[in-house]
């Protein structure tokens, strides 16, 4: 007996798995022989039919469903949609929508995030504020922080790796855009002499942007927003 | 016009119940009418620090069970009349009370006192909601350590979250030699990293120690810096206008010996 069709039961009744390749005819005996011999075990079933792993014509799925129906005790009651690949195309549509909107959309938030804080984001964010170190901020789309990013940030959280974090004062504990994690060099929490740098002129504002699989933190240049 | 005040900090050990015990009595030598409530239940230790230990006989679980009466459970500071404690029990734990039954309890008391001063457990859990849940205001206790200031920063954004009114810092501990040296965050520093109003810097100080354990708040006495330094803190919760101590002044044989060789 060939394996040019599989039944498996879901919730509703009746799911046909058949062999692609094989012709059309050859493949509706196949399934009239496998519904003959598990005939005793459905019994004058009442289900629902679905169909994987072939594309077929309204036709061929109407004969299926009356061969089925006149070679046993089964009867059809409808056949319901089991495209995994038009359910994966349109998923993949979708998301791809809201990828664009998650970067060209965003939200401001006004106010400092200390440690513990958590701010998740389905669009792009700008943070009106500071972010402490143990603070995380989540976006699906771009971050950009007017004022000192010293805490977690994760752009482009659905694994977008050509979203950005930008801030004017770039002090990041972590970063991560898409899939790529960047974090901090080791380096003591305080001192001194860290302070002192940072009385010299104002800090630069700094983008990080994912770049042949590595997280890269430069200054904001007309060159590099153009790249954006 | 009675103000209930939460002292927290959320790491342990920097000196929450040494600046209630210090902060409740200098508002008492101001004339205030204050109450001290001991919020960490099964680690009561105010009591040990006020010298009140041996007068316990009712405590905070107590009066909100209704086992007894507040008045009963109120212990008279052995100095000042006008100031109180509330002890904390300590043979049970936070679950004991609820935010809801602190709030009742500080309503309660806000019609008798002035002050009403809640010395805070460490950490974040039950305790913690509890101690300020009834709270108006908040004195945030760091020492310039970056573990002790991670965790203020913490609790500054659970009580900004909860929507206290007023937050003020109070820098503990502070070693000015090792700060001129640059081995430790100045006051600066660290107002800087939290971004809040401060309130007070208090110096690392002996006399804290020995204070702490003779049961004796040292608040208002002129001989120490830090006792100087918690009036000072008093005074501007009182709302009035204090400028900072200038705390690189030592005072001390030693300390004047030491500036005699500086000059040279």
């Amino acid at each position: 007996m060939s394996q040019s069709v599989i039944l498996k039961s879901n919730k509703y009744g009746i799911n046909l798995i058949l062999d692609k390749d094989i012709g059309f005819e050859e493949l509706l005996s196949d399934i009239i022989a496998k519904f003959q011999e598990a005939d005793s075990f459905f019994k004058n079933a009442k289900m629902a039919l679905s169909f994987e792993g072939r594309e077929l014509t309204d036709e061929e799925q109407y004969r299926i469903a009356e061969a089925i129906s006149t070679h046993s005790s089964v009867t059809i009651l409808c056949i319901v949609d089991n495209d995994k690949l038009r359910e994966q195309a349109l998923k993949e549509i979708v998301e791809a929508k809201e990828e664009d909107e998650a970067i060209q959309t965003g939200q401001f938030y006004k106010g400092t995030l200390r440690s513990g804080q958590l701010l998740e984001c389905e669009t792009s964010i700008v943070i009106l504020g500071d972010v402490h170190p143990g603070a995380k901020i989540i976006s699906r789309g771009n971050i950009v922080v007017l004022g000192a990013l010293k805490g977690n940030a994760y752009a482009g959280a659905s694994g977008n790796s050509t979203a950005f974090v930008a801030a004017l004062d770039m002090d990041p504990v972590q970063i991560k855009i898409g899939d790529v994690i960047g974090r901090s060099a080791d380096r003591a929490m305080w001192s001194a002499s860290k302070k002192k740098k940072k009385t010299e002129p104002v800090a630069e504002p700094q983008v990080a942007v994912v770049k042949d699989g590595n997280i890269y933190i430069e200054p904001i240049t007309r060159g590099l927003l153009n790249n954006l | 016009m009675s103000e209930v005040i939460v002292i927290t900090s959320g790491k342990g050990g920097v000196g929450k119940t040494t600046t209630t015990a210090n902060v409740g009595t200098g508002l008492a030598q101001l004339d205030k009418k204050v109450v001290l409530i001991d919020t960490d239940i099964g680690l009561r230790n105010l009591d040990v620090v006020m010298g009140l230990e041996n007068r316990i006989v009712y405590n905070l679980v107590d009066v909100i069970e209704g086992n007894c009466r507040m008045k009963q459970a109120l212990i008279k500071d052995k100095r000042y009349p006008n100031l109180f404690l509330l002890p904390s029990a300590q043979t049970r734990d936070k679950t004991a009370v609820t935010p809801e039954q602190m709030m009742k309890l500080t309503d309660e008391l806000k019609e008798e006192f002035d002050y009403i001063l809640l010395d805070c457990p460490a950490g974040i859990e039950q305790g913690f909601k509890n101690a300020i849940a009834g709270a108006d205001r908040a004195l945030i206790v760091t020492t310039p350590e970056v573990s002790a200031i991670r965790d203020a920063d913490r609790i500054i954004g659970l009580l900004e979250a909860n929507e206290m009114k007023q937050i003020h810092l109070i820098v503990n501990r502070l070693r000015m030699d090792m700060v001129s040296r640059g081995d430790m965050m100045s006051i600066e520093d660290v107002k800087e990293i939290l971004a809040i109003d401060l309130i007070g810097a208090v110096p690392d100080d002996e006399q804290i120690v020995i204070s702490t354990n003779q049961g004796e708040p040292l608040v208002g006495r002129t001989d120490t810096m830090a006792g100087m330094a918690y009036a000072n803190i008093c005074r501007r919760i009182m709302g009035e206008e204090v400028p900072f101590l200038d705390l690189n002044i030592k005072t001390g044989v030693f300390a004047k010996i030491a500036s005699l060789f500086k000059k040279n």
